[in-house]
């Protein structure tokens, strides 16, 4: 429409031009349009000119033009038209050309079939590559997405994992996004986890230990007791041998007495209040010494005292407890004849005593599980020195009530140091 | 009668042990760890060990890993299943937990003795002889006629010499769980083999509690 348009208005300048000239236009006529075939740069483009209904140019119009065409309205509106015709596809536009020209007709035949068949060409082929791409696009999202969840996937998996019980399953973490950052995470949860089941599966281990061992500590005195009770119902036996089955039954019961007052002991330790008074550290070693002076005695133990500090805070009950403990260790350690070094000192603001003796020591092994109750250095828990083995535990008790540390440090055949750490301890 | 090893740390028990044992006849060596255990059997044939698990130096289950021929009873505070099935898959002949009755420790001991082929098969008291294979019983060689209760009664007595039994745990032992006749059946057997075997002086009546054979 629009080259229609144009090539009639410049037509039209060209027709005035060679008026102006005084040449007749149907004389130039073909000269005149012959450019504008030219200009319209291709063959599609036919070109024909009528004056009525008589073609006075036409630059290889092939097909029969309806009449219609030939006789456009006058007003210098154009027709316009598609038509097919043998094959080919035509845009016909035609229109009159303005006054004084109006009695030629300008029809522009423009030829679409290549047009078109490029064009259906073209979106046939559209429609492939587009296929194509958006095979390609889903396979691609159809990848992405997997590798996007992938990891959920993998989340998935661990955590049924870890649900199962097998907790040391982890997530691979690679890159820096938010799914390996959440991995991170994760993988952190799953060893939390894992450190909590450990600790339940120690606690619970330890406790099973504590009843076992304090099941056979309560059957040996219980087995010995109903035993000699036995022999004595059953058996006629000499005096001597009555006395002996007493004491026997007598010692038994003690025992289990004193396991009872112990396990007491332990037990209310971890509930009752404390009360934290100051205390002199030479007055309680006295009282300390005072109590175990039998023992002392009978095994020509020589305790030797540096205190260089005299003022310590805590329950004056609970501590000479703690330290006869130590005390009586030590002594049970030692030989005949040993020595046991006691010594208090301050050190930027903490306390420190140690207990330190020249007996027979313990292995690292031993050292180890010492605190725990019922413990035993010698796996047969004998009764030779005594004890329930549940006086360390109780140290460890009270030395945690007071906020200290309990520590030991000991070689076989050099002896055992117990150091108890006072943390703070301001000496003001 | 046997000659029985007792590994025992705990020295109550071990005494207590020992005194039991010798009470049937038996003559006993009492050691209190594993080395001395292992140190004893090189040392001494025993018949039988009596072996408490947990031990210094050396537990229970090495010291009879070192010595598998000798019959051994285990004892121990431990009642776990585990430890039970552990001792006698290693080959023990019975399990003995602490706390134990006496009679339980003498009967567990003659059953392993008597399985072992080392109990002894004639029993002599005064005048008295004991076949127990042949089930004959002699007084000052001449037979004497025994029903078979009397016999199982008297068998009885001689395993579970100088301990008192009761009534009704001779019932229980000599006639067997579901017999159902009361006690007055042990006191008739019992006169009846005072009477025939002159053991008026031997087999004692304990007041309160019922009758004990004292050799």
């Amino acid at each position: 429409m629009g080259e229609h348009y144009f090539i009639i208005s410049a037509l039209t300048k060209d027709f005035y031009a060679v008026e102006s000239r005084g040449a007749t236009i149907e004389s130039s006529l073909a000269s005149l349009i012959k450019p504008y075939s030219y200009l319209s740069g291709d063959n599609n483009v036919k070109l024909a000119l009528y004056k009525g209904q008589q073609s006075v140019y036409s630059n290889g119009q092939e097909i029969e033009l309806e009449s219609r065409f030939l006789e456009p309205p006058e007003d210098g509106t154009r027709l316009s038209a598609i038509e097919k015709s043998g094959g080919h596809t035509y845009v016909i536009v035609s229109g009159k050309l303005p006054q004084p020209y109006n009695a030629y007709t300008l029809v522009y035949i423009y030829d679409t079939t290549d047009a078109i068949q490029t064009w259906q060409h073209m979106k046939n082929m559209l429609f492939v590559i587009g296929l194509i791409i958006s095979g390609l696009l889903a396979v691609g999202l159809l990848l992405l997405l997997n590798r996007i969840f992938k990891p959920l996937s993998q989340i998935s998996y661990t955590s049924r994992k870890i649900a199962e019980g097998d907790y040391e399953t982890r997530l691979t973490v690679s890159g820096r996004d938010e799914l390996s950052e959440m991995a991170r995470s994760f993988n952190h949860m799953a060893e939390e986890i894992q450190r909590q089941m450990t600790e339940l599966i120690t606690a619970a281990e330890k406790k099973q230990q504590f009843i076992d061992n304090f099941a056979h500590e309560l059957r040996t005195p219980l087995t010995a007791i109903y035993g000699y009770a036995e022999y004595l119902q059953k058996v006629a036996i000499t005096e001597d041998d009555r006395l002996d089955a007493i004491q026997y039954i007598m010692s038994g019961s003690q025992r289990m007495q004193n396991m009872a007052a112990q396990l007491l002991e332990l037990a209310n330790l971890s509930h009752d209040e404390i009360f934290q008074g100051a205390q002199s550290v030479s007055g309680l070693f006295q009282s300390v010494e005072r109590t175990l002076s039998s023992r002392i005695t009978e095994k020509e133990i020589h305790i030797e005292y540096r205190l260089e500090t005299d003022l310590i805070l805590g329950d004056a009950f609970l501590l000479e407890s703690l330290f006869i403990n130590l005390i009586d260790n030590a002594i049970k350690a030692c030989g005949i004849g040993g020595q046991i070094i006691v010594h208090a000192s301050s050190e930027a603001g903490n306390l420190k005593i140690s207990i330190q003796d020249n007996g027979k020591g313990m292995t690292p092994e031993v050292l180890q599980h010492i605190t725990e109750p019922f413990y035993r250095a010698e796996k047969s828990r004998n009764r030779k020195d005594g004890g329930a083995g549940l006086g360390l535990s109780i140290c460890q008790q009270i030395v945690l009530r007071h906020g200290a540390e309990l520590t030991f440090m000991s070689r076989p055949d050099e002896g055992t140091t117990a150091i108890v750490f006072f943390y703070n301890f301001n000496m003001t | 009668m046997a000659t029985i090893l007792i590994v025992e740390d705990e020295v109550s028990i071990n005494d207590l042990i020992r005194r039991n044992l010798q009470l049937v006849g038996h003559t006993c060596i009492s050691v209190f760890d594993g080395m001395e255990a292992v140190q004893e059997l090189s040392r001494t044939e025993v018949d039988l060990v009596i072996l408490d698990i947990m031990l210094p130096e050396m537990d229970g289950y090495e010291v009879f890993k070192r010595n598998q021929e000798i019959p051994t009873i285990f004892l121990t505070a431990r009642s776990s299943l585990a430890d039970k099935v552990k001792g006698l898959t290693l080959g023990a002949d019975d399990y003995l937990v602490k706390p134990f009755e006496m009679l339980e420790l003498l009967a567990r001991v003659d059953a392993v003795l008597r399985r072992t082929k080392k109990v002894g098969k004639e029993f002599e008291l005064g005048g008295v002889k004991i076949d127990f294979e042949g089930r004959k019983v002699f007084l000052h060689d001449s037979p004497v006629e025994c029903t078979p209760k009397e016999f199982d009664l008297l068998e009885v007595l001689v395993n579970n010499r100088n301990i008192a039994l009761s009534r009704d745990k001779l019932l229980e032992l000599a006639w067997g769980y579901d017999y159902g006749g009361d006690s007055r059946t042990v006191d008739v057997h019992i006169q009846k083999l005072r009477r025939k075997l002159d053991l008026e002086g031997r087999i004692k009546t304990v007041y309160k509690l019922g009758y004990r054979l004292e050799v």
